[in-house]
C-alpha cells in the first residue's frame, strides 16, 4: 500500500537531547494510525516534523509520497492538522474563525462553515468569541479548522483533549467514517492506548523518543498477558504442589497464587483438579487479562528496563 | 500576488474589534492635541506663568510661528514613530505567539513569505494611518490656534520631510518584526525600541548620529545647519541595509526556524 504519510529515520535533537530518534513510520490510504506515548514522549515533535513546523536533525518527511519541503503551498490545502492545545483568535467567534481559514485556505466560506459547525455540534457557539469557549469547544473549533477544507490527509494531535465522553465518542465515530468512508489518512496522537485502540487500524508506542513498539490493532487481545489467579485454603502447600508438577507459579502481594504460562491459560480446569485432589480446598480461581493501559505500561517498563 | 493579497485580508480580518487598533488612533490624536495646547500657551505668555509646569514645558516652543511649529512635529513623529510604529510591529507578529495561533498559520496554502510580506504591509499602512492622522489634527490645531507666520511653501516643505521621517521610521520596523519572531514574544522587541530610542539620543549627542539607523531619522528633521547633524548618501544607505537586513531576517527565521 503506497504510504501517504510517512517518516523515513526521521530525528530531532534539542542541544543533545534526543526528542525523535530515528523514527519511521508509514500510514497508508484510509488507514488511521494511532501514536501513543506518554507526555513528552517525542508525539508533537514527530507531528511538527510531518507538517513541516521543525526542521528535522536527520532524515525526511513525507506526504503523499514526496518530500514535504518540494510541497507548493496549495499541497497544504490537502492536509488537516491539529498541533497541541487549539487555539484560535480570541476576540473573533467561532464563525469568523472559521471564516478566515476558509479564506487563507480558498474555500467558499458559504458553502464550507455551516456543514462544519453542525459536523462539530458548534451550532450553539457560533456567534461566540473564542475567548468565551470551554477547553471541549475549543477543541472542536481546532478540529472544525482541521476539517473544514475536506482534507485527504489528517494529522491530529490528541483531539480528543477535553472533550467530555460523549465528545470523544462522536470524534471517534467522525474519524472512522471520514477513513472507512472518504479514504482519508489519519494519523492521531493519544496517550491513551484504550482510547484510540477502539478506532487505529495500527499502533506505535513511542517512549523518550523513540518508537518502541508497532502492531495491529486486531492483535492487542493477543498481546496482551492473561493469568491464572488461583485461592486456596492452604496456598503454601499448593504453591509446592505446583511446582513438583512443574508449574511456574509465585505468589502475590495479595497472597494468592499468580501462575502465568500459556499451558495453564489454555487449560485451568487441569490446575482446579489438581489441586482438589490433594484435599485442598480451592476458594478461587480466575483467569485475568492484562487490560490496555497496562499493556501500555509493562511495555515501556520493559523497554526501560 | 494573489497569496500576498490573501495574507493581507486575512490580518485584517484579525483587526476585527482590535482595541489596539483604537488605541494608536487615539494617542495619535491626543498627542497633537497637547503639542497644540502647548503651543496655544507658549502664544499666551500670561498663561504660562499660571500653569506651573505645563506653563514652563510650554516655554521649549519658543519659536512662536509656523515654521517653529512644524519643526517640532516633525520631531515628534521621529521619536513617536520609532516607539509607536515598534509597537505596532510587536504587536501585528506578536499577536501570533501571544495568543498561539501562529501554528495555524504555518502549513496552509499561502506561503510564509507572503505572510511575513503581508505583515509588514499591514505594518506600514497602520502606521501611514497614524501618521496622516497626526498630520491632519496637528495642521488642523494650527490653523485653529491662528500661528503666525503661515507660508505655503514652509508647509509644503514640512509635509514633505513630515512624510519622509515617517518612512524612514517605518523602514526600521523590520528590525523590531525579526525580534519578535526570533523571541517569540513581544517583551523584547519592545526592550529593543525603548533601547534603540536611548541610543539613538546618545549616539545623536556624541555627533554619531548619521550613522546609528535609529538616530536617522531624528537627525533628518533637524536643520542641517545644526552642526553633527547632517545626513550624508551613507546614512540612507545604512538605513536601507538595515530595513533590507530586518525583511530578509525575519522571512528566513519564518523559514527556515523551528516553530
Amino acid at each position: 500500500m503506497k504510504a501517504i504519510i510517512q517518516s523515513q529515520n526521521l530525528s530531532k535533537s534539542y542541544k543533545g537531547f534526543l526528542a525523535v530518534s530515528e523514527n519511521n513510520i508509514s500510514v497508508g490510504k484510509g488507514e488511521i494510525y494511532g501514536f501513543l506515548g506518554l507526555n513528552g514522549a517525542g508525539k508533537t515533535t514527530l507531528i511538527r516534523m510531518l507538517l513541516g513546523l521543525i526542521k528535522p536533525s536527520s532524515g525526511k518527511a513525507f506526504l503523499n509520497g514526496m518530500d514535504i519541503s518540494k510541497h507548493q503551498p496549495l499541497f497544504w490545502n490537502r492536509v488537516g492538522y491539529l498541533v497541541e492545545v487549539p487555539h484560535a483568535y480570541p476576540n473573533l467567534t467561532v464563525k469568523e474563525n472559521l471564516e478566515l481559514i476558509c479564506h487563507l485556505r480558498r474555500i467558499d466560506k458559504n458553502k464550507s462553515i455551516d456543514p462544519i459547525i453542525e459536523l462539530l455540534d458548534l451550532k450553539d457557539y457560533t456567534n461566540r468569541l473564542s475567548k468565551q469557549l470551554s477547553l471541549g469547544n475549543k477543541q472542536r473549533l481546532g478540529l472544525a479548522k482541521a476539517l473544514i477544507h475536506q482534507p485527504e490527509i489528517l494529522i491530529l494531535d490528541e483531539p480528543t483533549n477535553g472533550l467530555d465522553p460523549a465528545g470523544i465518542h462522536d470524534i471517534r465515530e467522525l474519524l472512522i467514517d471520514l477513513s472507512q468512508n472518504k479514504g482519508v489518512s489519519i494519523l492521531v496522537s493519544s496517550h491513551i492506548l484504550g482510547e484510540i485502540s477502539h478506532f487505529a487500524h495500527r499502533i506505535g508506542i513511542i517512549h523518550k523518543g523513540r518508537m518502541i513498539d508497532e502492531f495491529n490493532t486486531n492483535n492487542l487481545n493477543e498481546l496482551c498477558k492473561k493469568q491464572l489467579l488461583v485461592n486456596t485454603d492452604n496456598n503454601e502447600q499448593a504453591i509446592k504442589l505446583l511446582h513438583q508438577k512443574g508449574f511456574s507459579a509465585e505468589i502475590s502481594m495479595e497472597n494468592e497464587i499468580l501462575i502465568h504460562e500459556s499451558k495453564v491459560i489454555l487449560n485451568p480446569e487441569g490446575i482446579a483438579q489438581m489441586i482438589v485432589s490433594e484435599n485442598l480446598k480451592l476458594k478461587k480461581l480466575n483467569m485475568e487479562e492484562e487490560n490496555l493501559e497496562s499493556y501500555f505500561l509493562r511495555i515501556i517498563k520493559e523497554k526501560e528496563v | 500576488m494573489r497569496q500576498i493579497v490573501l495574507a493581507i485580508r486575512a490580518e485584517r480580518m484579525k483587526l476585527r474589534r482590535s482595541k489596539i487598533l483604537l488605541v494608536t488612533f487615539g494617542l495619535f490624536v491626543f498627542i497633537p492635541l497637547l503639542i497644540g495646547l502647548m503651543m496655544y500657551v507658549a502664544q499666551h505668555p500670561e498663561m504660562s506663568a499660571k500653569l506651573g509646569l505645563v506653563g514652563a514645558k510650554a516655554q521649549f516652543f519658543s519659536e512662536n510661528s509656523w515654521k517653529g511649529y512644524l519643526e517640532i512635529i516633525n520631531q515628534l513623529i521621529a521619536v513617536l514613530g520609532v516607539i509607536g510604529f515598534g509597537f505596532i510591529t510587536s504587536w501585528v507578529f506578536g499577536r501570533e505567539y501571544i495568543e498561539h495561533t501562529l501554528t495555524d498559520i504555518l502549513a496552509l496554502p499561502v506561503s510564509r513569505s507572503s505572510i511575513v510580506l503581508a505583515k509588514y504591509l499591514v505594518v506600514l499602512f497602520w502606521c501611514l494611518g497614524l501618521a496622516i492622522t497626526l498630520f491632519l489634527v496637528a495642521s488642523i490645531m494650527g490653523l485653529l490656534m491662528h500661528i503666525p507666520g503661515w507660508n505655503l511653501s514652509v508647509f509644503l516643505n514640512f509635509a514633505s520631510n513630515y512624510f519622509l521621517t515617517t518612512i524612514f521610521t517605518i523602514l526600521l520596523s523590520t528590525v523590531v518584526g525579526f525580534i519578535v519572531s526570533f523571541s517569540k514574544s513581544i517583551v523584547a522587541p519592545l526592550g529593543f525600541v525603548l533601547l534603540m530610542v536611548i541610543m539613538a539620543q546618545f549616539t545623536a549627542l556624541l555627533g554619531w548620529g548619521s550613522y546609528f539607523p535609529w538616530s536617522i531619522p531624528g537627525v533628518f528633521t533637524v536643520s542641517n545647519s545644526v552642526e553633527g547633524m547632517q545626513l550624508f548618501p551613507v546614512s540612507y544607505l545604512i538605513l536601507f541595509l538595515t530595513f533590507l537586513l530586518g525583511l530578509f531576517s525575519t522571512y528566513a527565521y519564518w523559514k527556515y526556524a523551528d516553530h
